[in-house]
């Protein structure tokens, strides 16, 4: 293997890892305070991508405005819908919240094939250009992107360390029922925490959508990822959710040149199965029941 | 755990008896048997993964398993000619051995970890039989598996007739059912509850929770292979796609809809949703939508599923009769 290519694995690998993170730590946001499995995570994520297609790419609006619209809008989504179908479930055994999301799955993404239809569609670019990193072509768009997505994985992080919204939600995902002693209003905790965590998927969508294509049947892909993610790092825990992010984004972005795409995807599987037998709660998970 | 009172079982009984009338009923019609197939094929599915759904977790490789047993079975036929009725028992057993390998590192994982893990396995199986296209076919699948056929003496049947098959399918899917409502009512059914309850609890008074849980994983996943192998050589044409996660989360949404506590869910849930897809089948794309619609309204607005049907109904004519007490608590009881 040349060093060029080497060079230019890696810089796949952290793009698609820094990206595939994103997604992720919604998902692991969303587990912590509520202790639900959001199923219906990577639809949150195809539906980003597509309000950034419509705004940017069908009416024309400028494109980092056209993110922050995304993120607000899925963010009032996802809120509705914690209001609306998961509240009631609160509390309940963990399956009905799993049946809700998996319902949500089935009629987002066939309500995106009837309203979006099957065409794929792509995001047009808003830069062009590159530069070469040691003998690899590295271009502006995936750079930016890159950066973006650090930028946004560290200022959650900021937010949940620093903010006393941040700390509130920490204290949900430790014990519910002491931090509603203190005087923490948990319901609102958890609406905005599942908003927050659809708004990091819809983020990724938009810069995923940016990179790649967007279809109404992408979601459950981006779903997968995310749970492979979360498992590996820890249920509940952002720096895991960022260490499995880079893991898989490595794998993919290296096996899937070597050798095939269906390897990438078996041997994620087979990384995960094993840091589970010699971890059973992730690499940072906690012991949750 | 109910199930065990008289109406309860004249119940099943006419259930099986209709089951058994129903190719005469309806006239022997083509596509209205294979919706019986279907049906029968889905509440085995189903069944098996309450099996393991009364240790108290829920595994989303099962799809997996029975594509194991439908491609073990299906290869022993188009390669070395081996008669569907051995290659049957050979797919549930290889499905039973894949299991029994598997589930001994896996239920170190638990809860939420356990629902990834086993995930991951359904995935890789899947993949497995995806990527080596020289043994597995690829994505292409498996062409030209026949149906069994059976001589016994001057009776010959070939299963190749669609009422035959649904026969064949109603007998297997009935004694799947009835095994595990054996298992169920048994005393090692007990000790599953038990465990589902509180494993540390199970432990301490001495049941050894990861050999039940073990062989209660192998026993279903042994249930799901030979579903996997009738359902192959019923369709002849088998592909990884047909045992992705999706069949899993279908055979869990059963689950869920039809109810938990006893064996009446999974196959109230499975015939009930079955049909409600076949009815939905001219809305075209909006057929997805509204299943996932019925899906969240079951969940949200029939907490319990359709097994507590009858329940409801007693605690309401209670409550209009005045007397509201005893009937309202065993709903309740449910509702957890």
């Amino acid at each position: 293997m040349a060093f060029d290519e080497f060079t230019q694995m890696t810089l796949t690998g952290i793009n698609l890892g820094l990206m595939y993170a994103l997604i992720a730590i919604g998902l692991t946001l969303i587990f912590g305070v509520m202790r639900i499995i959001q199923y219906a995570h990577g639809e949150l994520f195809m539906l980003g991508a597509y309000v950034l297609y419509y705004w940017f790419a069908a009416l024309g609006l400028p494109y980092w405005l056209g993110v922050a619209a995304s993120a607000i809008t899925i963010f009032i989504f996802g809120a509705i819908l914690q209001l609306v179908l998961f509240r009631p479930l609160h509390g309940k055994n963990i399956l009905y919240s799993l049946a809700v999301s998996m319902g949500l799955i089935f009629i987002l993404s066939s309500g995106g094939l009837l309203v979006f239809g099957t065409v794929v569609k792509g995001i047009p670019s808003v830069m062009s250009g590159g530069v070469m990193v040691f003998g690899a072509f590295y271009t502006y768009e995936r750079m930016v992107i890159s950066l973006f997505s650090a930028v946004l994985i560290i200022s959650l992080w900021f937010f949940l360390q620093r903010t006393t919204m941040g700390m509130a939600m920490r204290a949900v995902s430790e014990d519910p029922e002491v931090s509603a002693l203190q005087g923490i209003n948990t319901r609102r905790i958890h609406w905005i925490a599942f908003g927050l965590g659809s708004a990091m998927a819809a983020v990724a969508g938009c810069l995923m959508g940016t990179l790649l294509s967007i279809v109404p049947t992408m979601g459950f892909g981006a779903t997968i990822k995310a749970f492979m993610i979360v498992i590996m790092g820890g249920l509940g825990s952002v720096v895991g959710a960022l260490a499995g992010g880079l893991i898989l984004g490595f794998i993919d972005s290296f096996v899937t040149t070597l050798v095939s795409a269906d390897i990438a995807y078996i041997m994620g599987f087979v990384v995960i199965f094993i840091i589970l037998v010699f971890r059973p709660s992730g690499l940072f998970g906690q012991q949750w029941d | 755990m109910s199930g065990d009172s008289k109406t309860a079982k004249l119940g099943w009984l006419a259930a099986l008896a209709f089951a058994f009338l129903f190719p005469v009923l309806c006239g022997y019609d083509k596509y209205l048997l294979h919706t019986g197939i279907t049906i029968a094929f889905n509440i085995a599915l189903a069944t098996s993964l309450w099996l393991i759904w009364t240790l108290g977790f829920i595994s989303f490789a099962h799809a997996g398993f029975m594509g194991i047993g439908a491609y073990t079975s299906a290869l022993l036929f188009t390669s070395l000619g081996w008669s569907p009725w051995f290659g049957m028992w050979a797919g549930a057993l290889v499905a039973a051995a894949v299991a029994l390998v598997v589930s001994v590192p896996l239920m170190r994982t638990r809860a939420v970890y356990f629902f990834m893990a086993s995930w991951a396995v359904g995935e890789v199986i899947k993949r497995v039989f995806a990527h080596y296209r020289e043994t597995f076919g690829g994505w292409d699948g498996i062409f030209n598996i026949l149906p069994p056929k059976l001589s016994l003496f001057s009776l010959e049947i070939d299963f190749a007739s669609r009422t035959a098959y649904y026969y064949l399918a109603l007998v297997a899917c009935a004694l799947i059912v009835f095994a595990i409502y054996r298992i169920n009512r048994s005393r090692t059914g007990m000790i599953y509850w038990s465990i589902h309850e509180s494993e540390i609890l199970a432990q301490h008074v001495g049941i050894d929770v990861l050999k039940h849980k073990v062989i209660a994983f192998t026993v279903a996943c042994f249930f799901a292979g030979l579903t996997g192998a009738l359902y192959a050589h019923y369709h002849t044409y088998i592909n990884p796609k047909t045992f992705d996660i999706w069949q899993s989360e279908f055979s869990l949404v059963h689950i869920i809809v039809g109810g938990l506590s006893t064996v009446t869910g999974p196959v109230l849930g499975a015939s009930v949703l079955t049909i409600v897809d076949e009815l939905l089948r001219p809305t075209g794309h909006y057929r997805i939508i509204f299943f996932g619609v019925v899906v969240i309204l079951t969940v949200l607005f029939l907490p319990g599923g359709l097994e507590t049907i009858p329940a409801r109904l007693r605690a309401l004519a209670a409550r209009l009769r005045g007397q509201r007490k005893g009937e309202a608590q065993s709903v309740a009881a449910y509702d957890r």
